[in-house]
Protein backbone atom coordinates (compact mmCIF):
# COMPACT_ATOMS: atom_id res chain seq x y z
CA UNK A 1 0.00 0.00 0.00
CA UNK A 2 1.68 3.44 -1.08
CA UNK A 3 2.17 5.78 1.53
CA UNK A 4 -0.25 8.55 0.64
CA UNK A 5 -3.20 5.93 0.69
CA UNK A 6 -2.36 5.03 4.20
CA UNK A 7 -2.07 9.30 5.01
CA UNK A 8 -5.53 9.14 3.17
CA UNK A 9 -6.92 6.44 5.26
CA UNK A 10 -5.65 7.47 8.48
CA UNK A 11 -7.04 11.34 7.69
CA UNK A 12 -10.55 9.98 6.96
CA UNK A 13 -10.67 8.09 9.92
CA UNK A 14 -9.84 10.92 12.08
CA UNK A 15 -12.12 13.59 10.57
CA UNK A 16 -14.91 11.11 11.38
CA UNK A 17 -13.49 10.88 14.77
CA UNK A 18 -12.70 7.07 14.84
CA UNK A 19 -10.54 6.52 18.05
CA UNK A 20 -9.93 3.21 18.36
CA UNK A 21 -9.40 0.31 15.33
CA UNK A 22 -9.76 -3.22 15.46
CA UNK A 23 -7.51 -5.29 12.78
CA UNK A 24 -6.85 -8.56 11.62
CA UNK A 25 -3.34 -7.84 9.88
CA UNK A 26 -3.64 -8.42 6.07
CA UNK A 27 -1.00 -8.30 2.89
CA UNK A 28 -2.30 -5.28 1.17
CA UNK A 29 -2.74 -3.21 3.95
CA UNK A 30 0.72 -4.46 5.21
CA UNK A 31 1.76 -0.64 5.56
CA UNK A 32 -1.38 0.79 7.18
CA UNK A 33 -1.00 -1.17 10.15
CA UNK A 34 2.25 -0.06 11.50
CA UNK A 35 1.30 3.75 10.73
CA UNK A 36 -2.23 3.26 13.15
CA UNK A 37 -0.09 1.54 15.41
CA UNK A 38 1.81 4.47 15.88
CA UNK A 39 -0.57 6.90 15.73
CA UNK A 40 -1.14 8.78 19.08
CA UNK A 41 -4.71 9.51 18.92
CA UNK A 42 -5.68 6.33 17.45
CA UNK A 43 -5.55 2.76 20.04
CA UNK A 44 -5.29 -0.33 17.75
CA UNK A 45 -6.32 -4.00 18.80
CA UNK A 46 -5.29 -6.95 17.14
CA UNK A 47 -7.91 -9.42 17.18
CA UNK A 48 -7.40 -12.91 16.56
CA UNK A 49 -10.58 -13.01 14.24
CA UNK A 50 -12.17 -10.35 12.27
CA UNK A 51 -15.62 -11.70 13.74
CA UNK A 52 -14.06 -10.85 17.30
CA UNK A 53 -13.15 -7.33 16.34
CA UNK A 54 -16.50 -6.37 14.98
CA UNK A 55 -17.93 -7.40 18.32
CA UNK A 56 -15.43 -5.21 19.73
CA UNK A 57 -16.43 -2.08 17.62
CA UNK A 58 -20.11 -3.05 18.48
CA UNK A 59 -18.92 -2.75 22.13
CA UNK A 60 -17.24 0.37 21.37
CA UNK A 61 -20.41 1.95 19.57
CA UNK A 62 -22.32 1.48 22.49
CA UNK A 63 -19.61 3.53 24.77
CA UNK A 64 -19.78 6.31 22.50
CA UNK A 65 -16.59 6.43 21.09
CA UNK A 66 -16.22 5.00 17.01
CA UNK A 67 -14.37 2.36 16.23
CA UNK A 68 -13.37 0.84 12.62
CA UNK A 69 -13.22 -2.86 11.83
CA UNK A 70 -9.56 -3.04 9.42
CA UNK A 71 -9.16 -6.17 7.19
CA UNK A 72 -9.13 -8.32 4.18
CA UNK A 73 -12.47 -8.73 2.36
CA UNK A 74 -11.89 -12.63 3.37
CA UNK A 75 -12.70 -11.09 6.77
CA UNK A 76 -15.96 -10.19 6.00
CA UNK A 77 -17.34 -13.54 5.61
CA UNK A 78 -15.48 -14.08 8.84
CA UNK A 79 -17.26 -11.71 10.46
CA UNK A 80 -20.92 -12.16 9.06
CA UNK A 81 -22.72 -14.03 12.13
CA UNK A 82 -21.93 -11.25 14.52
CA UNK A 83 -22.79 -8.41 11.85
CA UNK A 84 -25.95 -10.23 10.89
CA UNK A 85 -27.20 -10.65 14.92
CA UNK A 86 -25.58 -7.02 16.05
CA UNK A 87 -26.61 -5.15 12.61
CA UNK A 88 -30.23 -6.92 11.61
CA UNK A 89 -30.98 -7.72 15.89
CA UNK A 90 -29.94 -5.14 17.69
CA UNK A 91 -28.73 -1.95 15.37
CA UNK A 92 -25.14 -1.89 16.61
CA UNK A 93 -23.33 -0.75 13.64
CA UNK A 94 -19.72 -1.68 12.88
CA UNK A 95 -17.70 0.50 10.35
CA UNK A 96 -15.37 -1.54 7.50
CA UNK A 97 -12.45 -1.09 5.98
CA UNK A 98 -11.40 -3.83 3.83
CA UNK A 99 -8.68 -4.18 1.00
CA UNK A 100 -10.32 -5.75 -1.72
CA UNK A 101 -8.96 -8.89 -2.79
CA UNK A 102 -9.48 -10.77 -5.66
CA UNK A 103 -10.63 -7.67 -8.19
CA UNK A 104 -9.28 -6.75 -11.20
CA UNK A 105 -5.42 -7.76 -11.45
CA UNK A 106 -5.51 -10.68 -8.46
CA UNK A 107 -2.19 -12.43 -8.90
CA UNK A 108 -2.96 -14.81 -6.37
CA UNK A 109 -5.52 -17.69 -6.93
CA UNK A 110 -6.27 -18.01 -3.69
CA UNK A 111 -7.84 -14.53 -3.56
CA UNK A 112 -9.85 -15.26 -5.73
CA UNK A 113 -13.02 -16.36 -3.83
CA UNK A 114 -12.30 -13.38 -1.64
CA UNK A 115 -13.86 -11.19 -5.25
CA UNK A 116 -16.09 -13.93 -5.75
CA UNK A 117 -17.61 -13.66 -2.59
CA UNK A 118 -17.50 -9.79 -1.04
CA UNK A 119 -20.24 -7.96 -3.20
CA UNK A 120 -22.44 -11.04 -3.05
CA UNK A 121 -21.91 -11.01 1.22
CA UNK A 122 -22.37 -7.25 1.47
CA UNK A 123 -25.63 -7.45 -0.24
CA UNK A 124 -26.88 -10.58 1.47
CA UNK A 125 -26.38 -8.33 4.96
CA UNK A 126 -27.76 -5.46 3.25
CA UNK A 127 -24.87 -3.10 3.84
CA UNK A 128 -23.94 -0.09 2.44
CA UNK A 129 -20.53 -0.05 0.40
CA UNK A 130 -18.52 1.92 -2.22
CA UNK A 131 -15.42 0.05 -4.08
CA UNK A 132 -12.59 3.31 -4.05
CA UNK A 133 -10.18 2.54 -6.58
CA UNK A 134 -8.59 6.03 -6.73
CA UNK A 135 -6.29 7.59 -4.13
CA UNK A 136 -8.28 11.03 -3.74
CA UNK A 137 -11.69 9.41 -3.43
CA UNK A 138 -10.28 7.54 -0.01
CA UNK A 139 -10.40 9.90 3.03
CA UNK A 140 -13.94 11.52 1.68
CA UNK A 141 -15.25 7.24 1.60
CA UNK A 142 -14.80 6.94 5.08
CA UNK A 143 -15.97 9.71 6.33
CA UNK A 144 -19.31 9.44 4.52
CA UNK A 145 -19.14 6.10 5.44
CA UNK A 146 -19.57 6.92 9.30
CA UNK A 147 -22.37 9.43 8.09
CA UNK A 148 -24.31 6.80 6.72
CA UNK A 149 -23.39 4.21 9.62
CA UNK A 150 -24.63 7.09 12.27
CA UNK A 151 -28.12 7.67 10.48
CA UNK A 152 -29.14 4.55 9.77
CA UNK A 153 -27.12 2.62 13.02
CA UNK A 154 -25.96 -0.07 10.42
CA UNK A 155 -22.81 -1.25 8.90
CA UNK A 156 -21.12 0.37 5.92
CA UNK A 157 -18.13 -0.66 4.47
CA UNK A 158 -15.49 0.81 2.16
CA UNK A 159 -13.74 -1.77 -0.09
CA UNK A 160 -10.07 -0.28 -1.35
CA UNK A 161 -8.47 -1.92 -4.45
CA UNK A 162 -6.49 -0.63 -7.50
CA UNK A 163 -2.55 0.41 -7.78
CA UNK A 164 -2.33 2.68 -4.66
CA UNK A 165 -3.15 -1.33 -2.42
CA UNK A 166 -1.12 -3.15 -4.91
CA UNK B 1 -24.25 -24.28 43.04
CA UNK B 2 -27.21 -22.68 40.93
CA UNK B 3 -26.73 -19.62 38.75
CA UNK B 4 -29.18 -17.88 40.32
CA UNK B 5 -28.21 -17.60 43.48
CA UNK B 6 -24.88 -16.82 42.00
CA UNK B 7 -26.41 -13.81 40.03
CA UNK B 8 -27.99 -12.35 43.67
CA UNK B 9 -24.62 -12.48 45.07
CA UNK B 10 -23.29 -10.64 41.82
CA UNK B 11 -26.09 -8.23 41.76
CA UNK B 12 -25.82 -7.37 45.32
CA UNK B 13 -22.01 -5.96 44.52
CA UNK B 14 -23.43 -3.68 41.45
CA UNK B 15 -24.37 -0.64 41.23
CA UNK B 16 -22.98 1.77 38.41
CA UNK B 17 -21.22 -0.82 36.44
CA UNK B 18 -22.46 -1.98 32.70
CA UNK B 19 -23.26 -5.35 32.32
CA UNK B 20 -23.04 -7.70 28.68
CA UNK B 21 -24.37 -10.77 29.05
CA UNK B 22 -25.30 -13.93 27.45
CA UNK B 23 -28.61 -15.30 25.53
CA UNK B 24 -31.00 -18.12 26.28
CA UNK B 25 -32.45 -18.45 30.24
CA UNK B 26 -29.83 -16.46 31.49
CA UNK B 27 -31.28 -13.25 30.81
CA UNK B 28 -34.41 -13.43 31.96
CA UNK B 29 -32.38 -15.04 34.98
CA UNK B 30 -30.48 -12.32 35.49
CA UNK B 31 -33.32 -9.48 34.95
CA UNK B 32 -35.00 -11.14 38.04
CA UNK B 33 -32.13 -11.57 40.05
CA UNK B 34 -30.71 -7.36 39.34
CA UNK B 35 -33.54 -5.75 38.66
CA UNK B 36 -31.56 -2.54 39.39
CA UNK B 37 -29.28 -3.37 37.06
CA UNK B 38 -32.05 -3.84 34.13
CA UNK B 39 -31.25 -0.57 31.62
CA UNK B 40 -27.49 -0.80 32.84
CA UNK B 41 -27.50 -4.73 31.22
CA UNK B 42 -27.22 -5.27 27.38
CA UNK B 43 -27.66 -9.21 26.41
CA UNK B 44 -26.23 -10.43 23.15
CA UNK B 45 -27.75 -12.80 21.18
CA UNK B 46 -24.48 -14.29 19.32
CA UNK B 47 -22.04 -16.81 21.05
CA UNK B 48 -18.59 -15.73 21.08
CA UNK B 49 -19.76 -11.69 21.08
CA UNK B 50 -20.35 -11.29 24.55
CA UNK B 51 -16.84 -10.97 26.33
CA UNK B 52 -15.20 -9.16 23.09
CA UNK B 53 -18.25 -6.44 23.24
CA UNK B 54 -18.16 -6.20 27.25
CA UNK B 55 -14.29 -5.23 25.96
CA UNK B 56 -15.52 -2.93 24.12
CA UNK B 57 -17.11 -1.20 25.97
CA UNK B 58 -14.80 -1.46 28.54
CA UNK B 59 -12.19 0.11 26.02
CA UNK B 60 -14.55 3.09 25.52
CA UNK B 61 -15.30 3.63 28.70
CA UNK B 62 -11.76 3.28 30.47
CA UNK B 63 -13.62 4.96 34.01
CA UNK B 64 -16.68 2.67 34.02
CA UNK B 65 -16.02 -1.01 35.61
CA UNK B 66 -17.70 -4.04 32.87
CA UNK B 67 -19.27 -7.19 33.52
CA UNK B 68 -19.66 -9.73 31.33
CA UNK B 69 -21.63 -12.47 31.96
CA UNK B 70 -20.38 -14.96 29.30
CA UNK B 71 -21.29 -18.66 29.18
CA UNK B 72 -19.37 -21.35 28.49
CA UNK B 73 -20.49 -21.97 24.83
CA UNK B 74 -20.08 -18.63 23.95
CA UNK B 75 -16.30 -18.43 25.04
CA UNK B 76 -15.65 -21.61 23.29
CA UNK B 77 -17.10 -20.37 20.34
CA UNK B 78 -14.20 -17.44 20.32
CA UNK B 79 -11.58 -18.93 22.44
CA UNK B 80 -9.45 -16.07 20.87
CA UNK B 81 -10.80 -13.38 23.17
CA UNK B 82 -8.83 -14.54 26.20
CA UNK B 83 -5.55 -14.35 24.05
CA UNK B 84 -6.77 -10.93 23.18
CA UNK B 85 -7.14 -9.80 26.69
CA UNK B 86 -4.44 -11.46 27.83
CA UNK B 87 -2.85 -9.28 25.73
CA UNK B 88 -4.61 -5.78 26.12
CA UNK B 89 -5.12 -5.87 29.93
CA UNK B 90 -7.82 -3.93 30.13
CA UNK B 91 -8.07 -2.51 33.83
CA UNK B 92 -12.26 -2.87 34.07
CA UNK B 93 -13.27 -5.97 33.04
CA UNK B 94 -14.59 -8.72 35.02
CA UNK B 95 -15.72 -11.58 33.19
CA UNK B 96 -18.18 -14.23 34.45
CA UNK B 97 -18.44 -17.56 32.92
CA UNK B 98 -21.52 -19.39 33.50
CA UNK B 99 -20.57 -22.74 33.41
CA UNK B 100 -23.51 -25.46 32.90
CA UNK B 101 -21.94 -27.80 30.81
CA UNK B 102 -24.55 -27.33 27.92
CA UNK B 103 -25.84 -25.40 25.28
CA UNK B 104 -29.18 -24.84 27.96
CA UNK B 105 -31.42 -22.78 25.70
CA UNK B 106 -31.87 -25.22 23.10
CA UNK B 107 -32.37 -28.16 25.27
CA UNK B 108 -29.36 -29.18 27.00
CA UNK B 109 -27.03 -30.96 24.64
CA UNK B 110 -23.81 -31.16 26.56
CA UNK B 111 -20.82 -28.45 25.73
CA UNK B 112 -16.74 -29.31 25.45
CA UNK B 113 -16.52 -28.47 29.00
CA UNK B 114 -18.89 -31.35 29.54
CA UNK B 115 -16.29 -34.08 29.55
CA UNK B 116 -13.80 -32.78 32.28
CA UNK B 117 -11.03 -32.14 30.69
CA UNK B 118 -11.50 -28.64 29.03
CA UNK B 119 -10.71 -25.99 31.87
CA UNK B 120 -11.56 -22.83 30.72
CA UNK B 121 -10.35 -20.84 33.76
CA UNK B 122 -6.72 -23.26 32.75
CA UNK B 123 -6.79 -21.96 29.22
CA UNK B 124 -7.36 -18.15 30.08
CA UNK B 125 -4.12 -18.18 32.51
CA UNK B 126 -2.38 -19.76 29.48
CA UNK B 127 -4.15 -16.76 27.47
CA UNK B 128 -1.84 -14.38 29.47
CA UNK B 129 -4.90 -13.63 31.88
CA UNK B 130 -3.07 -13.90 35.48
CA UNK B 131 -6.46 -13.93 37.89
CA UNK B 132 -8.94 -16.65 36.06
CA UNK B 133 -10.09 -18.77 38.39
CA UNK B 134 -12.89 -21.88 38.79
CA UNK B 135 -15.62 -21.53 41.28
CA UNK B 136 -17.71 -24.34 42.59
CA UNK B 137 -19.30 -23.11 45.81
CA UNK B 138 -21.30 -19.61 46.19
CA UNK B 139 -18.76 -18.19 48.61
CA UNK B 140 -15.76 -18.96 46.67
CA UNK B 141 -17.86 -17.23 43.16
CA UNK B 142 -19.04 -14.11 46.01
CA UNK B 143 -15.41 -13.82 46.66
CA UNK B 144 -14.21 -13.74 43.16
CA UNK B 145 -17.03 -10.99 42.06
CA UNK B 146 -15.56 -8.89 45.27
CA UNK B 147 -11.75 -9.11 44.06
CA UNK B 148 -12.50 -9.49 40.48
CA UNK B 149 -14.78 -6.35 40.83
CA UNK B 150 -11.55 -4.21 42.24
CA UNK B 151 -8.98 -5.57 40.03
CA UNK B 152 -7.07 -3.43 37.96
CA UNK B 153 -6.16 -6.18 35.45
CA UNK B 154 -8.58 -8.31 33.68
CA UNK B 155 -10.27 -11.47 36.01
CA UNK B 156 -12.17 -14.34 35.22
CA UNK B 157 -14.63 -16.22 37.21
CA UNK B 158 -15.63 -19.51 35.25
CA UNK B 159 -18.65 -20.47 37.76
CA UNK B 160 -19.76 -23.96 37.69
CA UNK B 161 -23.35 -24.33 37.91
CA UNK B 162 -26.10 -26.72 37.75
CA UNK B 163 -27.87 -26.66 34.50
CA UNK B 164 -30.97 -26.05 36.17
CA UNK B 165 -33.25 -22.70 35.00
CA UNK B 166 -34.85 -20.75 38.07
CA UNK B 167 -38.80 -21.55 38.60
CA UNK B 168 -41.23 -18.59 38.26
CA UNK B 169 -38.67 -16.04 36.96
CA UNK B 170 -40.29 -13.53 34.56
CA UNK B 171 -39.95 -13.16 31.12
CA UNK B 172 -38.37 -10.14 29.48
CA UNK B 173 -40.58 -8.73 26.86
CA UNK B 174 -38.30 -6.24 24.72
CA UNK B 175 -36.25 -7.63 21.71
CA UNK B 176 -32.57 -6.69 20.77
CA UNK B 177 -33.50 -3.66 19.68
CA UNK B 178 -35.43 -1.92 22.04
CA UNK B 179 -33.14 -3.76 24.35
CA UNK B 180 -30.16 -1.53 22.65
CA UNK B 181 -32.04 1.82 23.15
CA UNK B 182 -32.57 1.27 26.62
CA UNK B 183 -28.82 0.25 27.41
CA UNK B 184 -27.92 3.35 25.31
CA UNK B 185 -29.51 6.06 26.57
CA UNK B 186 -28.86 4.85 30.11
CA UNK B 187 -24.99 5.19 29.20
CA UNK B 188 -26.07 8.57 28.05
CA UNK B 189 -27.68 9.71 31.12
CA UNK B 190 -24.62 8.28 33.84
CA UNK B 191 -21.62 9.14 31.13
CA UNK B 192 -23.23 12.73 30.07
CA UNK B 193 -22.37 11.95 26.60
CA UNK B 194 -24.47 11.57 23.49
CA UNK B 195 -24.10 8.41 21.73
CA UNK B 196 -27.37 8.36 19.42
CA UNK B 197 -27.98 12.10 18.65
CA UNK B 198 -30.73 14.29 17.00
CA UNK B 199 -30.42 13.97 13.17
CA UNK B 200 -29.49 17.27 11.15
CA UNK B 201 -31.76 20.00 9.96
CA UNK B 202 -31.35 19.65 6.16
Amino acid sequence: MQQSAVEAVIRGLKRAGVTLVCYLPDSLFKELYPALDADPDIRTIQVTNEGEGAAICGGVFLSGQRAALVMENSGLRASVEPLARMGLGAGIPVVMLMSYRGDMGENNWWAVPHGTTMEPVLKALRIPYVVEREEERIEQAIVDAYELAYSSYYHTAVALSGSFVR
Amino acid sequence: MKRFDCMSKLAARLSDELVILSLGASVDEWYNAAPHMREASLFQQQLGCVTPQAFGLACGLPERQIVSLDTDGGLLFNLGILATLGNEQPKNLFVVVWDNEQYQSIGGPKTHTASGRVDLAGIARASGIDHAYTATTLEEFDAHCEAGLKSDTPYVVVAKVAGTVQPEIKRKHSDGREDKYIFVRHVEKTEGITIMGPSEHN
